[in-house]
């Protein structure tokens, strides 16, 4: 991933990472030598966490805004260099046996939750088999191979697996597997647990304080187990529902951070003009993301991949970055999001050539479907997505792009209750334009738009435009238990051919959040989950 | 009619609404003409200020913001326009049947239209339009829903008060059917005030119209001046032009629209005819 932010500072991806990103970005030309400043301690850093979290069962909900607070209180075993490879947390290390299915963790010893307990195996055990497998919305789908975790001592965690799971050691961080303390939910149903909205973890900061509707307050763990950390003091995150206010509150010094784009896209041109603060796109390179289009192949057009083929030919997604996404993120150019570094590949049918009108076009020719004496073809509804007006633009854009190639979109805009039945229930529907995330690893992301198994009637975000290919059903199902990396990039660079030839759904954007940041502020983002990890090396300039 | 039309153009500020009116239907004509292309395509490089290749700019995604003016000017009026004479309508035959029969039929009538009245407008515009799904029918629908209780109350206050005057109860007495007395001779006798009352409605109309496509439920399928602003919202402070000249259009087309009604409500009101 290109970082557009930084591109211009000539500093190269290895000098950026060692400085603190405040700092990189300051640095453009003649302090670029300058020494990392010593970090200060103390401060209270102010954070926007848009929209509010309703609550803080991070080991139960699976809401965006959750980990941004709860990241900072509970702790994963593992967490991610910027390569995305593991590295120790409270795991100090781990060994996976050759056949893929133990997995052995070492932990780290002498350290506590924030209500005095130790922390031992017997947590990792409860965290995985009795709350994340049980009753987190996402977890079950990456630990369905995981049978038990054995606890052979305090220190040591077995977990064993039914089937090789090579994904899952890509999910061990606290934003998607956190450890909990098993004597506070023993016996409880963890959803009504007491510390559900009081989070009680192992982490560098601790829970104090929730005001509704405005902040919520993070302490220092003055018994943090890593030495010598955290440097602040206190982390308060504000809510502020509108938009115009957050970026007040911003460009005034207020507030120190902004993450996931709790800035308004439109307004970050403007803050990056401001002399306090700096942007980055940083953070963002374990949370995949692609707006995509989903067609309904039960429309009698529609069912033909000549026809899904033309409507990818005629779209311009790079307009729509430009245009639409305000500069951020990539033209998408299949199933798959860059994110995923060694499975991604561009080789496949690409519809962004320059005669692609041309090719659409002749596709339709070719296809029966010839124009109207009004230069119409055929129509097609597309259901507005209600999560914001960019997504209108979005429609208006469509509506013009597929003009061209002479099919009629009518752009139908509803409440999201209503397009959500549409497109999931119902299937009343043509073209939907709905935004989808990918999850940690292709498994997540590929398996519930494509799987036919997937075809679930009521279910949101699954396969919902009737692609059934029994091919695409093998290799994921390969994809799953492979563990030879080779072999794994071999199935899916397959699976991304075979996807974007027949084209089920349009891939527009692969989406890039942006964080905003007070120059003060330092160490913020320090890898590949950026705000969905503790801010424990983050320290406040003076 | 001519001494009307000369009371009416002796008041300046109704002169002056009445040419901005006029100018306003120009470009409800005009728009096919002056923009053959759809107001929706992309003609240019996106967010160019005003004066360049295009008189008012382009938005967001190089559209031409003066055809969508123009275009938008069709939508606000076309629902302007129906959702008042709805409104009218259902003000008329709801008032109208209150009025003349009185009793228990008015006490229900008017019950129903002051539960519409005591919801605001607005919410309950958004709410029909939400639940009809967006589009112009139930833009109109929604908009004449909200507007028909003023009239209706109007309509009621008439005819009770015309109810028991001498022609009406000579009508009754020499035979005549409770539809020609209504329309023959009450209705006639307060058109001049819902004439008045209906063209101050129809700048009402044109604003929530422009208020329900800024929130996103006008028919995205249709130019109008509230989807232009609420698209130009989020740059206008990069790029003012967007959102600024829908927004003077909706101001100079309502400012016209009520000083042409406060007009007529002058020359069509007796009492303030020597004022």
């Amino acid at each position: 991933m290109i970082d557009r932010l930084h591109s211009s500072t000539s500093i190269s991806r290895r000098t950026a990472l060692a400085l603190p990103l405040g700092l990189a970005g300051l640095s453009a030309a003649p302090r670029q030598a300058a020494a990392e400043p010593e970090p200060v301690r103390g401060g209270t850093m102010v954070m926007i966490v848009n929209p509010e979290p309703s609550t803080l069962a991070h080991y139960a909900v699976s809401a965006g805004n959750i980990p941004m607070i709860a990241t900072q209180v509970y702790e994963g075993l593992l967490t991610y260099d910027w390569d995305q490879k593991p590295q120790p947390n409270l795991a100090k290390s781990w060994e996976v046996s050759p056949d893929g299915k133990t997995i052995t963790f070492k932990l780290q010893t002498g350290v506590t939750f924030h209500n005095g307990a130790p922390f031992t195996s017997a947590d990792v055990q409860y965290s995985f088999m009795e709350v994340l497998k049980k009753v987190h919305p996402t977890a079950p789908v990456v630990l369905a191979e995981l049978i038990a975790v054995d606890t052979p001592d305090a220190e040591t965690a077995v977990f064993r697996l039914a089937n090789p799971a090579p994904y899952m050691m890509k999910a061990m961080a606290a934003r998607d597997l956190p450890i909990v303390c098993k004597s506070v939910f023993e016996g409880t149903d963890p959803l009504s647990n007491p510390t559900a909205n009081k989070p009680i973890g192992t982490g560098p900061f601790k829970f104090v304080s929730w005001e509704r509707g405005q902040s919520l307050r993070l302490d220092r763990n003055e018994k943090y187990w890593k030495p010598g950390l955290p440097y602040l003091n206190r982390i308060v995150a504000r809510f502020i529902p509108d938009a115009g206010t957050r970026s007040a509150a911003m460009e005034t010094g207020e507030a120190h951070f902004a993450g996931y784009s709790a800035v308004n896209y439109a307004d970050v041109a403007r803050m990056k003009q401001n002399p306090i603060l700096d942007t980055t796109t940083k953070g963002y390179e374990m949370t995949p993301a692609l707006s995509v289009l989903e067609l309904n192949s039960h429309h009698p057009h529609l069912d033909k991949k000549e026809v899904r083929q033309a409507i990818a030919y005629a779209i311009d997604r790079t307009f729509i970055r430009d245009n639409v996404m305000f500069g951020y993120g990539e033209p998408a150019t299949g199933p798959l999001s860059r994110k995923f570094v060694g499975l991604y590949t561009d080789q496949v049918r690409r519809y962004d050539v320059p005669n692609r009108l041309e090719i659409a076009n002749k596709l339709l020719d070719d296809s029966g479907l010839p124009r109207g004496a009004d230069g119409s073809r055929f129509e097609l509804h597309l259901e507005v997505n209600s999560f914001g007006e960019q997504w209108l633009r979005q429609a208006e854009y469509l509506k013009q792009a597929l003009a061209q190639i002479g099919i009629t979109v009518i752009l139908r805009s509803e409440d999201t209750a209503t397009w959500l039945r549409r497109a999931y229930t119902d299937y009343d529907y043509d073209i939907s334009e709905p935004f989808l995330s990918q999850g940690i690893d292709p498994v997540v992301g590929l398996n519930r738009q494509y799987l036919s198994s997937q075809i679930r009637k009521g279910v949101t975000f699954v396969n919902n435009s009737f692609y059934a290919n029994p091919k695409i059903d093998r290799l994921l199902g390969e994809g799953r238990t492979e563990i030879d990396p080779a072999k794994r990039t071999e199935i899916y660079h397959k699976v991304q051919q075979i996807l974007t030839e027949d084209s089920p759904l349009i891939w527009l954007v692969d989406v890039q959040y942006v964080s905003i940041f007070n120059r003060k502020l330092h160490n913020h983002t320090t890898g590949p989950l950026g705000t969905y990890q503790a801010f424990e090396t983050a320290w406040l300039e003076k | 009619m001519r001494a009307g039309f000369a009371r009416f153009a002796r008041n300046r500020l109704a002169l002056f609404g009445a040419v901005v009116l006029l100018l306003v239907l120009v470009l409800v004509v005009s728009a096919p003409l002056a923009y053959p292309n759809n107001p929706f395509q992309l003609v240019g490089k996106p967010l160019q200020p005003p004066g360049g290749a295009f008189l008012l700019g382009t938005d967001t995604l190089g559209r031409d913001v003066a055809a969508g003016i123009a275009y938008g000017s069709r939508t606000s009026m076309l629902i302007g326009l129906s959702a008042t004479l709805a409104a009218i309508g259902i003000g008329i035959l709801v008032g109208g049947i209150a009025g003349y029969y009185r009793g228990r039929v008015e006490l229900v009538l008017m019950r129903v239209t002051e539960f519409f009245q005591t919801i605001p407008a607005f919410v309950l515009a958004i709410l029909i339009v939400a639940v009809l799904s967006p589009s112009v029918p139930s833009e109109i629908i929604a908009i004449a829903a909200v507007s028909w209780p003023g009239i209706a109350r109007l309509v009621r206050g008439e005819f009770v008060a015309l109810g028991g005057r001498e022609f009406v109860l000579a009508c009754a007495g020499l035979g005549a059917s409770d539809l020609r007395i209504i329309f023959r001779h009450l209705l006639p006798n307060c058109l001049p005030p819902i004439i008045a009352v209906g063209s101050l409605l129809i700048g009402t109309a044109i604003l929530i119209e422009a208020g329900l496509a800024f929130l996103g439920l006008g028919d995205p399928n249709v130019m109008s001046w509230g989807l232009i602003i609420s698209a130009g919202r989020a740059v206008l402070r990069q790029a003012w032009w967007i959102a600024t000249f829908p927004g003077i259009a909706i101001l100079l087309t309502v400012l016209g629209v009520n000083l042409v009604g406060d007009g007529l409500g002058e020359v069509l009101n007796p009492r303030l005819r020597n004022r």
